[in-house]
């Protein structure tokens, strides 16, 4: 009960907030509109995943927006290039781990701290991107949007896809030994290499896994519209690093799960539809969220110091 | 102990001479290719351009050096610019008393991170991300997105747009800035507990500096700092929006790690990141002189930022293999 203190305090202020949406705003369940904001919050799921593993293995990726960006413009080039929808999602896929492989090389080959590393990449990315398309959208062709199924089969698709994503993720960060590796490596790397695990390898494919996902992520974002906006990943890093920490990672490395990541990014999800159902402005947004961020580490921080006090 | 200083010493040196070779040229570089650029009038354009930028960064250096860091500068510069606007048009209260107020917010807003930081002991990080969104969310509600703050008196856009005495009229705040910090951590015992408290923050306590107030009064000082980022900016525009300053504490990040100093903390010094903050606003400005597309400026400020990091740290990794090497050479007969 105590361990997990931090994931139930958010799953129950998550379901405080359902329960009033349905006392006080019961048409915020409508089936479709729900379906859509799952389909939206299933993106920022994907990548959260890739991110709670970084932060519990206590790196940091701020250049996800930048990596998300590339991504969606590279598959929407290709999809209009006609390449069949499953050789875009691989190459997707590809280019967001040889950007994650980048990051990672930096990182773990070189010693260099995560939160510089990923700021650089993050500027020369995004600029890059900028530079080469003049902020161009892309056109996609037909078959690509919900991935040529209707739209309510292609929403499902995903939120079934991000779903299993964070089941299968979740168990194997608990019963695989390779899960078990993350969070040694993050709680004390030293010790973690005394005891066979090799630091730097762990902390280079993390990186990849990162930008596999974030690929992965893309891929799911520009199916959902029938074009491609290079500035969709604007701000991402800090939305998904936001829900990791609410969720019950901590910063430092080591602790926290993926349920917990889920119930905080769900809960940051639907702050925004909640403001309009209960007739509050949405401009509020952005200063709540920074209130729950808050509210979620002074728990945190409240809760250590009594520990210490007792102990 | 003596040789060991002195070959820091060296080092700290060798790192900012290279950067202000840099510096230099790409003066010459963007002189020879662009035109127009080396007139004083562009360098005043240059300067102007990065006040905002060089004054958070300047406040930046001291949060860093202690071990932290300060997401939240771009945002509470926003904040700080629409309340000032608010001050003036909807309170009513004249420029400088209004630029008063802007200024105590300021320090409120950046007491707030320090309080959280050093009373709750929370990670910097995720204190200052979440003030990050909180400060940007509120100057979005308080102008609901779309109220926009203009036709300021001209007296006050003299601060941003004219020159006073043949330098820029922001000139002298700046100055006077870069010299109090520069005093304060390099001149001061009080600031020179900066770099014990990021190099270690226990051994600091141990020798008996109050590093819980010492960190607090870094986040405090960023936090003013920002407000008067804030008011530059406003006259420099001649209006505040919500979004203004916009991604600046990236900026400001990435000129005070160019400039040398340690993300981790402990090491880094002033006239580092003064220089990082003009090898970049030169950059920016060059490669717009130089009829490049001025995209090419953010990416090239990326590579370098990386260049300039592995730059720091392959002598080191050259020099434990050689250690690892010789080692196991003498480990060899015995084994």
């Amino acid at each position: 009960m105590k361990k997990y203190f931090r994931e139930l305090s958010v799953a129950t202020a998550l379901g405080i907030l359902l329960i009033a949406l349905a006392v006080l705003a019961p048409s915020f369940y409508s089936p479709q509109p729900l379906l859509s904001l799952a389909a939206r919050a299933s993106v920022s799921l994907v990548v959260a995943c890739g991110m709670a593993l970084v932060i519990i293995a206590r790196q940091i990726d701020i250049s996800v927006g930048s990596m998300f960006a590339v991504c969606s413009v590279c598959a929407g080039l290709l999809a209009a290039m006609h390449w069949p929808l499953a050789a875009v999602i691989v190459a997707s896929i590809l280019i967001g781990a040889v950007f994650g492989a980048f990051n990672g090389a930096l990182v773990a080959g070189l010693g260099l701290p995560s939160i510089v590393v990923t700021l650089a990449t993050m500027v020369t990315w995004q600029e890059g991107l900028r530079w080469l398309r003049q902020g161009e959208f892309v056109n996609l062709p037909e078959g690509l949007q919900w991935f040529g199924l209707s739209q309510r089969q292609g929403q499902w698709t995903m939120v079934c896809g991000a779903i299993l994503l964070l089941v299968l993720l979740a168990s194997a960060m608990r019963h695989l030994s390779a899960g078990r590796y993350v969070y040694a490596v993050g709680s004390d790397a030293e010790v973690a290499r005394l005891s066979g695990i090799p630091p730097k390898r762990i902390t280079f494919l993390i990186f990849v896994f990162m930008g596999a996902l974030v690929g992965l992520a893309a891929i799911m974002n520009i199916a959902q519209s029938p074009q491609v906006d290079p500035q969709s990943g604007n701000g991402m890093e800090l939305k998904v690093i936001a829900a990791v920490v609410v969720g019950g990672v901590a910063i430092s490395g080591g602790r926290g799960n993926l349920w917990g990541v889920f119930a905080g990014l769900l809960l940051l999800a639907c702050i925004s539809p909640a403001l309009t159902h209960f007739h509050i402005e949405a401009y509020w947004e952005k200063a709540i969220q920074g209130v729950i961020i808050l509210l979620a580490v002074v728990a945190e921080g409240l809760r250590k110091r009594k520990d210490l006090g007792h102990g | 102990m003596n040789a060991n200083r002195h070959w820091r010493i060296k080092n700290l040196f060798r790192h900012e001479s290279i950067l202000l070779i840099v510096l230099v040229g790409e003066w010459i570089f963007f002189d020879v290719v662009g035109r127009n650029f080396g007139t004083y009038d562009n360098s005043c354009d240059i300067f102007r351009h990065s006040c905002e930028i060089g004054l958070l960064a300047l406040a930046m250096t001291p949060v860093i050096l202690t071990g932290g860091i300060d997401l939240s500068v771009g945002s509470l510069l926003g904040l700080c610019a629409i309340l000032f606007g608010k001050f003036w048009r909807d309170a009513h209260l004249p420029i400088p008393l209004a630029a008063l107020c802007t200024l105590a917010v300021g320090a409120l807003a950046g007491g707030l991170n320090a309080a959280l930081i050093t009373r709750l002991r929370l990670p910097p990080l995720i204190v200052t991300l979440g003030t990050f969104s909180l400060f940007r969310g509120l100057a979005e509600a308080i102008t609901r997105g779309v109220d926009t703050f203009t036709n300021f008196p001209s007296s006050f856009l003299f601060l941003g747009q004219e020159r006073w005495l043949g330098a820029p009229a922001q000139a002298p705040i700046f100055i006077s800035t870069g010299i109090f910090f520069w005093l304060l951590v390099h001149r001061t015992t009080f600031g020179r507990t900066f770099r014990a408290v990021g190099f270690s923050p226990e051994g600091a306590r141990f020798a008996g500096i109050a590093v819980e107030r010492r960190m607090a009064l870094t986040y405090v000082l960023a936090g003013v700092v920002s407000a008067i980022a804030a008011i530059i900016y406003t006259a420099r525009l001649g209006q505040a929006k919500a979004d203004a300053g916009n991604g600046y504490e990236l900026f400001a990040i990435t000129a005070v790690v160019l400039g040398g100093t340690s993300i981790f903390g402990g090491t880094g010094s002033i006239h580092g990141t003064l220089l990082g903050v003009a090898a970049i606003a030169v950059l920016q400005s060059g490669i717009v002189h130089a009829m490049q597309p001025s995209e090419m400026a953010g990416m090239l400020t990326g590579a370098l930022l990386i260049i300039a990091l592995a730059g720091s740290v392959l002598p080191k990794m050259i020099s434990s293999l050689r250690a690892r090497r010789s080692a196991n050479k003498l480990a060899t007969p015995i084994a």
